[in-house]
């Protein structure tokens, strides 16, 4: 990569927190926190990217509402749509264009005042041959796991260990908004939404918003002593038509490489200490092991019947409980680049783990993943 | 010094009402259009950067979504932005970016509309927040025309003057859409005809106001490396910036309006202009609303605060004269708004590279390219020149 690009603070608001204000004012409060944290004044600020989405948001030009409550008033400033990890990734390359040397990155939606999740997706899907069908998030979802579990013999079982996982981590996130002791029975037992899904493999429906800070090496070397470094990213689209995709190896598989060329990862099941990945439902965490190279082809499931990516397995993922704890569906992309960085920073507090040295963060959105990013991060 | 970057391709649609096509379709025509008028392959291209109007316009949540097949974005790596009007300026630095941050060597920039399709003005109404504006802020024309009002009582400009003035820039770009094989209203009119349309919101007339579109627009930018292996013209870019303002209306000034100026002011530093009225041969201003433009004038330094009237008077800005506007017809004759900035960059980087046809203005070297958004909200600019 030409100039290199440092995260060098981290902020996020809570559920509750969110649940009592509009997104003009928590995009004021979790922008004006941030910039706090390093002694920083919106002056100072050289651009930023902001990413939310107009239906998410429930209303058109998302960014308008907020644009100056962001601290953008006058600046150089865009937003990204539909994917919180999108503005990192502009935010990174308008550092590493030399073109500015600080820039915040956001990313907000209040779930709890827009439709419901279905009706949102099912948005997603062509209006002529795939909406009036009814596809949308869950059901997408479950013909991947069919299509998953009946190839590899990935059980669901299997898929509800990682609900177990991410939301029993979750109890050490203050910032989680699903989390508690479940067994393998509870999920097994909850209500089917798309059968092989059931409840508790769906991530809930949250509040939330996140900013980071990025800079350049100069201004981070002068502004923290523990600054994270950005080491790689990559992202990739699949195609739209439902059938037209292979469920099992799509745009993730990509993305990966490109990140993993860029950060000069050749062995991600060693070289990464800690993921971050985009799970809104249980059996993808399986997947993209996989897909992410953690373990290989059809061994999801195996992966996690070892312990592999518990807090004290060999490569843990999601100890902030990922997006079955917390899914602010535009900000979770970024939410996971944010958890990521706060295990480089040792800040991750009770969820943090030890030596921590290469983390990675993934988020996706569309229909069974459509489109998938990448980052890798690192000390 | 930043690694720079060139557009090398440029494909628009026909615009007008395009009912023969569905979204995808259209936008495969226009970057149909790109790869070929690059002379490179799909395959070429390493990344896509996308954009549209607010999502409920097109009736696709994440539209980017939909269009990736049709953008030769299978496989690749795709961002989408989305910031109104101003978007298809946004999709033009989110390429130029993917180039200058080193990570890519040719970009794909693509922007479409189909108004025909949505409820444009239903959708722009949901723009202004739901508490405050909304009830009273509903569309665009009734934000342009306070705009209108205020810029002449700011002046105490005689209303007649202002007037006729709005009314030239009308007549003049109407002129030039006629030699714009690609322009959506395609008809002369007259003086006469402009003042004597019917009222939208005071005290702007119809044929103030632009049309609503469908239609698409494709850039391809390069990296200086690809870009000097073409082995002809191209249009580089020389300087880009974007502001916003408040997003409450009256919290900012609409004639000396900050967002406008700031924009031009630090991409002409980026591209080294000093006098733009003499070192700019062309300008793609956004101009939905005649009065609008003489606004745009001002804040982009083409004459002093409150002076544009004598500008479109002196001929200054109309064809032939020493800056000419809008040679395309600009947004005024065709506006499918999600590509519609896109355009004016398409449209300046074809004047630069002398292969504007008939709405050439001969000897072009310099061209503004200008986009504007949000509830009167955001500008960006984009400078291309010949030369590096």
């Amino acid at each position: 990569m030409t100039n290199r690009v440092a995260i060098v603070a981290v902020e996020q608001l809570g559920p509750e927190e969110c649940a009592n204000d509009n997104v003009r004012d928590l995009t004021f409060r979790v922008s004006k926190n941030l910039l706090n944290q390093v002694g920083l004044k919106r002056e100072d600020v050289g651009t930023i990217v902001s990413s939310s989405s107009d239906f998410w948001q429930g209303i058109s030009c998302s960014n308008s509402v907020y644009y100056d409550a962001l601290g953008a008033y006058l600046k150089n400033s865009s937003k990204t749509e539909e994917d919180g990890a999108f503005a990192f990734i502009y935010g990174a390359m308008r550092i590493m264009s030399g073109h500015y040397d600080t820039c915040i990155v956001h990313a907000i939606t209040k779930g709890s005042e827009i439709p419901g999740l279905s009706t949102l997706t099912n948005l997603y899907a062509d209006p002529f041959f795939q909406r009036p069908i009814g596809l949308d998030d869950v059901s997408t979802a479950a013909l991947q796991a069919m299509l998953y579990m009946n190839k590899y013999k990935i059980t669901e079982e299997q898929a509800a260990k990682v609900v177990v996982k991410n939301l029993g981590n979750a109890l050490d996130n203050p910032y989680a908004h699903k989390k508690g002791k479940f067994s393998v029975e509870d999920v097994l037992k909850s209500r089917t939404m798309a059968y092989p899904i059931k409840e508790l493999d769906c991530a809930t429906y949250s509040d939330g918003t996140c900013a980071l800070l990025l800079t350049s090496e100069e201004k981070a070397k002068k502004m923290t002593k523990n600054p994270v470094w950005l080491r790689g990213m990559g992202w990739c689209v699949d195609h739209q038509f439902f059938g037209d995709r292979d469920l099992l190896d799509g745009a993730l598989r990509k993305a990966a490489r490109m990140a993993y060329a860029t950060a000069g990862i050749k062995s991600p099941s060693k070289e990464i200490n800690v993921a971050e990945i985009c799970e809104p439902y249980s059996f993808q965490e399986l997947l993209y092991y996989e897909q992410l190279g953690f373990c290989g082809e059809g061994e999801g499931g195996k992966f996690i019947d070892k312990g592999n990516t518990t807090m004290k397995g060999k490569l843990p993922v999601n100890p902030s409980g990922g997006v079955l704890a917390h899914n602010p569906y535009v900000a979770r992309g970024l939410l996971r680049i944010a958890e990521a960085a706060l295990q480089l920073m040792g800040k991750a507090e009770k969820h943090q783990v030890d030596g921590v040295k290469t983390a990675l963060a993934h988020s996706t959105h569309g229909l069974a993943g459509q489109h998938h990013s990448v980052v890798i991060l690192g000390k | 010094m930043a690694r720079r970057a060139a557009i090398i391709g440029v494909g628009q649609t026909k615009h007008g009402r395009r009912e023969d096509v569905n979204y995808v379709e259209l936008i495969y025509e226009a970057v149909k259009a790109a790869i070929a008028d690059a002379g490179i392959s799909p395959d070429d291209i390493e990344a896509v950067a996308q954009g549209s109007m607010p999502s409920p316009m097109e009736g696709v949540n994440a539209n980017h979504l939909y269009w990736a097949d049709a953008m030769t974005a299978f496989g690749k790596p795709l961002l989408r932005t989305a910031t109104c009007g101003s978007v298809g300026m946004s999709i033009a630095h989110l390429a130029t970016y993917h180039i200058t941050s080193g990570m890519f060597d040719m970009v794909l920039a693509v922007g479409a509309q189909k108004m025909f399709e949505g409820d444009p003005q239903g959708t722009m109404a949901t723009v202004a927040d739901p508490w405050f504006q909304r009830w009273f802020i509903a569309g665009a024309p009734g934000v342009f025309s306070m705009q209108a009002h205020q810029y002449m009582y700011r002046y105490n400009l005689p209303e007649e003057r202002v007037r006729e003035a709005a009314a030239r820039i009308s007549v003049n770009h109407h002129d030039n859409a006629m030699d714009n094989p690609y322009a959506h209203l395609r008809f002369k009119v007259t003086m006469e005809d402009v003042m004597k349309s019917r009222i939208i919101a005071y005290p702007t007339r119809l044929m103030d106001v632009c049309p609503s579109s469908d239609g698409a627009c494709a850039v391809i930018f390069a990296s200086e490396e690809k870009a000097k292996k073409m082995g002809r013209k191209v249009a580089w870019v020389k300087g880009m910036n974007y502001a916003g303002d408040e997003h409450f209306f009256g919290d900012s000034d609409k004639v000396v309006w900050e967002a406008a100026i700031v924009a031009a002011k630090k991409a002409y530093q980026q591209a080294g202009i000093t006098n733009p009225r003499k070192e700019l041969d062309v300008a793609e201003v956004y101009n939905p609303f005649t009065y609008q433009e003489l606004i745009f004038y001002e804040c982009f330094g083409f004459c002093d605060f409150g002076k544009a009237c004598e500008l479109v008077e002196d001929g200054v800005v109309l064809r032939g004269g020493e800056l000419p506007c809008d040679p395309s017809g600009g947004v005024l004759c065709t506006n499918p708004i999600g590509a519609t900035g896109l355009l004016r960059v398409a449209e300046a980087a074809l004047q630069v590279t002398g292969r504007a046809g008939d709405r050439q203005i001969a000897g072009a070297k310099t061209a503004l390219a200008h986009a504007m958004g949000g509830a009167c909200q955001f500008n960006g600019i984009m400078i291309v020149g010949s030369e590096l």
